[in-house]
């Protein structure tokens, strides 16, 4: 790995962990808009992101979230297995607002890997946890999109590595 | 700067688990994770009960600490027992009233899932508040080690891990101040509509990212000024070590897992 791609994923995470800790979520009935879900669109512009993003999952559920262990695993599964769904996508697929819905909705469905997480430590049940994590997911991915194609326009992360 | 800037609420101390090796303490951590599930039946539920508040007790972690970090799960447990008692319909009916009918295999159940998950939070929290995040990614660095046959590019990720720790304060201080100065400028983030709220997030993120971005290439170029080139040939300040007390523990470990899966057969 080049020292600026590595340098500039390992502030991404810290920056994902950052905004992670301090801006609060904005929610609206029981949907919550966590900002920095929506950094999973990063890889779309760059799909050099995706160790920044993993590893912001990864050290955001190490360092606050109160199932660490299990967050660790399923959280940084669901996020890879995703994200490296899209960058395969990616090599078909050109058009940056198909590839942003297509990530929306390749995270929402996978939401399935959080599900089984809240089974196998809360036994909740599966279908049910499926459904509403994936409809949460699916709306603050939504939502990210603009924001991030927004915030493309001012950075411009497929120039940045 | 607010309570969330106590990175990963590391307490500072000279107890026995603060003394053991990280790679000790995570395998340890990853094994008791999976074993808690072979846990079925009030002897073997001792067993893991036991070790977990044994281990909470050696760290010597004011309590105060522990409970703070329970916290946002303390919903999560009530609300897991009160689901199971109104899902599972197994043993005696002894709550009818109306719509409500509770069983005792539902209560049974509701503990049994609630005491597992408080375990697994207790002693995974323990990790984190025992060990400092550079131990955590030396260790993670050290068990790594042999996929580097396999070209897994260990050295980087755990460089890119200590690079990451180094500047989270930093940038939660970046955001915290920018969010401070944007609300200065008019920026609502907290009432209004949702609408309004979602599009304040644009000015926060644009300089935040910016800066960011800024930082990562000053350290990028001065790491290639200064010559750096991987982890080849690279020696370490701090060099871990197994020691004794860690085999004790393994051996305490491993007993504990003996002890787990003979209870659960004929307790």
């Amino acid at each position: 790995m080049k020292t600026r791609t590595l340098v500039v994923n390992s502030v991404l995470a810290a920056l994902y962990v950052a905004v992670s800790a301090v801006i609060q979520p904005i929610g609206f009935s029981s949907i919550q808009f966590r900002i920095p879900e929506m950094f999973n669109h990063l890889v779309v512009f760059n799909k050099k992101f995706f160790f920044g993003i993993i590893f912001g999952v990864f050290l955001t559920n190490l360092l606050f979230s109160p199932m660490r262990l299990y967050d660790i695993v399923f959280g940084v599964g669901h996020s890879a297995i995703s994200l490296g769904l899209i960058i395969l996508l990616a090599k078909y697929i050109k058009n940056i607002w198909v590839l942003l819905v297509a990530n929306t909705i390749i995270f929402s469905f996978n939401m399935f890997i959080i599900a089984f997480e809240l089974k196998l430590a809360l036994g909740f049940p599966f279908l049910l946890t499926w459904q509403t994590t994936a409809i949460g997911e699916l709306v603050v991915m939504a939502i990210g999109i603009p924001i991030i194609f927004a915030l493309n326009k001012q950075v411009k992360f497929n120039q940045m590595l | 700067m607010n309570n969330a800037l106590i990175i990963g609420q590391y307490v500072p101390g000279n107890s026995l688990v603060h003394r053991l090796d990280p790679r000790t303490k995570i395998t340890i951590i990853f094994f008791f994770v999976i074993v808690v599930f072979v846990a079925n039946n009030v002897p073997s539920y001792g067993i893991v009960t036991a070790f977990a508040l044994g281990a909470m007790f050696t760290s010597r972690v004011p309590i105060r600490y522990i409970l703070k970090g329970l916290t946002p799960v303390w919903f999560l447990i009530i609300f897991t027992f009160i689901l199971h008692l109104f899902v599972t319909k197994e043993g005696t009916l002894f709550f009818d009233f109306f719509i409500f009918e509770f069983y005792t295999g539902g209560v049974i159940q509701g503990f049994a899932i609630s005491l597992r998950f408080f375990l697994l939070i207790l002693v995974t929290s323990l990790l984190t508040l025992t060990t400092t995040p550079i131990e955590i990614t030396d260790a993670i660095e050290e068990m790594l080690d042999p996929l580097k046959k396999v070209r897994f590019p260990v050295h980087e990720l755990a460089l890119m891990m200590s690079i990451s720790l180094r500047f989270i304060p930093t940038l939660m201080q970046e955001t915290e101040k920018i969010s401070k100065a944007q609300s200065s400028r008019g920026v609502d983030f907290r009432t209004g509509p949702i609408k309004e709220r979602i599009k304040a997030v644009v000015p926060l993120l644009v300089p935040l990212f910016v800066s960011a971005f800024k930082r990562a290439e000053e350290l990028a170029m001065a790491m290639e000024a200064r010559g750096y080139q991987g982890g080849e040939g690279r020696s370490k300040l701090r060099a871990l070590k197994v020691e004794k007390r860690d085999i004790l523990i393994y051996l305490l470990f491993a007993a504990v897992v003996a002890g787990l899966f003979i209870t659960r057969s004929y307790g």
